[in-house]
């Protein structure tokens, strides 16, 4: 969009506004990642009293008792497995509601219910539901339940303006040619959808691994990275914390950095090939 | 014609599975929730007497009927920080960059930390705020304080900064959204029109972004209601907002009152979103 303004000034207030709270933004990720870096008798904050990697040492060879491997494993293996089902149960649910269904009006709030219900809620509730059952809660079932039931919605939502851009005349030609339905979806329907569903194994993916407040509730005895890193800030703030959120947040851009490589790519490999 | 029939069965059993998901892991909880907090009797079983006992006693208690007030004006003051930034920011970043190399530029530099873990980012405050914190260095370096202000971290103010950085780009999105759908033309005509900017401003571009600002304020709202890992992590357990009265009713066993005040927040939550729905035909959104 060009819109031609007269007002400059309107244009450095705004700027001046934007490129200040993106400073404020990015400010508090740059202390973190910098102090992870400080000597070994340097503290949680200023000064550093030199640069080392000790903390970073200290968080691979830690002991039993702040021990990161276990929970970050268990975080990881949890939100491979629900990004995994979101794709799953997000595609077929979006593939269903073109099918317009009896009831999908109040199908699309349902799902649509997870996004605005908060963690702390649903948390709390889906552990009355399982004490009540007398289910012993643990991080790979009622966590993983739960973990889907809050990344599903976004990956839906995903799933829908993919298939809203869709052209229909696409699939109605492999059904003319006389392929099945379920060839056409494979052949034709799934390659060019594939984007959208990268896009929601990305958001299942990074919800679970970042989602504290619906695991408090549901994971039982043994956390996943968040409870174990909000365990030890209880206990104590060290600059093994900062390291280790230095490397999740790094392990997040690069995924991000990856991933738009990867479209960028496609997009252009699909520029390139003759009409 | 395409790879499902309109009102097939296939559609159905399709949509079944995430729907029963749901169900269970969403819809279920919260009914337990609004159940269990109008149990009396004692243990956790279903065939405790249905009463309005606890919700009696939490309000009878006067301080926390102010920390429900004390919560609705936090998340009020952060709306009204977030809704004028986000506003701001929406409109610099897809009306006044013309770049697009900048704007691209400009727009992941804002979403980006939206991808990252909310925890640390929560956590990165804590080393910001400090005493001898990246800010009060910034502060001192430049002349503006003497000493460092202790009243950055562990407080109201430190909570309210974090809170910001967090959740402006939720009341920002909807808005570029918004934005970038309005018609060039219209805008155009106005000014044809000899409309000075700011009627333009008034008169068009701000009723056309409303739902925008909307969804974005509601997008807040229920964040901040439900936010308790801020006010933890940088508020370091001297304040407490309703959530943190859920986690802290939770670990010390009383599931009752756990569930009054989850029931409470969840009215809040309903009533928000039901003035905003009057507001806005969020449905209207799509087309």
């Amino acid at each position: 969009m060009h819109w031609k303004t007269r007002s400059r000034l309107t244009g450095w207030v705004l700027g001046t506004v934007t490129i200040g709270f993106l400073l404020f933004q990015w400010a508090p990720m740059f202390t973190m990642f910098t102090l992870s870096f400080a000597g070994e008798t340097g503290g949680t904050t200023f000064p550093m009293n030199g640069v080392s990697l000790h903390w970073y040492r200290n968080l691979w060879e830690a002991d039993l008792f702040d021990d990161f491997k276990p929970p970050m494993l268990r975080s990881f293996l949890l939100a491979l497995a629900c990004s995994a089902t979101t794709v799953v149960l997000s595609v077929c649910a979006a593939q269903a509601m073109r099918g317009r269904f009896r009831g999908n009006g109040l199908y699309f709030y349902l799902l649509l219910l997870g996004l605005m219900a908060p963690g702390i809620l649903v948390g709390f509730g889906f552990a009355i539901l399982t004490r009540l059952l007398g289910i012993e809660g643990s991080w790979n079932t009622t966590a993983y339940v739960v973990h889907v039931s809050w990344a599903l919605p976004f990956g839906f939502l995903t799933m829908l303006a993919v298939f809203n851009r869709f052209d229909p005349k696409l699939e109605e030609a492999a059904l003319t040619l006389g392929a099945t339905r379920v060839i056409a979806f494979r052949r034709i329907t799934w390659p060019i959808i594939l984007p959208g569903v990268i896009g929601t194994a990305l958001f299942g993916f990074s919800l679970s691994y970042d989602e504290y407040a619906r695991t408090l509730f549901t994971a039982g005895s043994d956390g996943t990275l968040p409870l174990a890193v909000m365990a030890q800030l209880d206990r104590q703030l060290t600059p093994e914390l900062y390291a280790i959120g230095s490397v999740t947040t790094a392990m997040s851009l690069i995924v991000i950095a990856l991933c738009s490589i990867g479209f960028w790519l496609r997009a252009r490999a699909l520029r390139g090939r003759p009409a | 014609m395409s790879t499902i029939r309109a009102g097939s069965p296939a559609a159905f059993w399709l949509a079944l599975p995430a729907g029963l998901w749901m169900v269970l892991a969403v819809v279920l909880p919260v009914l337990l929730i609004v159940w269990v907090s109008l149990w009396g009797g004692q243990g956790v079983s279903p065939n405790n007497p249905i009463t309005f006992d606890n919700y009696a006693r939490f309000l009878a208690n006067e301080s926390y009927r102010w920390l429900i007030l004390d919560t609705i004006g936090q998340a009020a003051m952060i709306m009204a920080i977030t809704g004028v930034l986000g506003y701001c920011i929406a409109y610099f970043l897809t009306v006044k960059v013309t770049s697009p190399g900048w704007r691209i530029a400009l727009f992941l530099a804002f979403v980006i930390p939206f991808w990252t873990s909310t925890l640390i980012r929560a956590i990165a405050f804590v080393p910001f705020l400090g005493v001898n914190g990246l800010l009060n260095q910034l502060l001192i370096s430049l002349g503006l304080i003497e000493r460092p202000i202790q009243a950055f971290l562990y407080s109201r103010l430190g909570i309210s900064m974090a809170q910001v950085s967090l959740y402006t780009l939720l009341a920002s999105g909807p808005v570029v959204y918004m934005l970038s759908s309005i018609p060039l033309a219209l805008r155009e005509a106005a000014m044809t029109l000899k409309a000075p900017p700011i009627i333009v401003f008034w008169r068009i571009i701000l009723p056309l972004t409303l739902p925008g600002i909307v969804i974005g304020q509601v997008l807040v709202f229920l964040n901040v209601l439900a936010d308790f890992i801020t006010v933890t992590t940088v508020g370091g357990n001297k304040l407490a907002f309703l959530g943190n009265l859920i986690l802290l009713f939770y670990e010390g066993s009383q599931i009752r009152s756990t569930a009054v005040v989850s029931v409470l927040l969840m009215i809040l939550m309903l009533v928000g979103v039901t003035v905003a729905l009057r507001v806005v035909d969020i449905r209207k959104l799509g087309s």
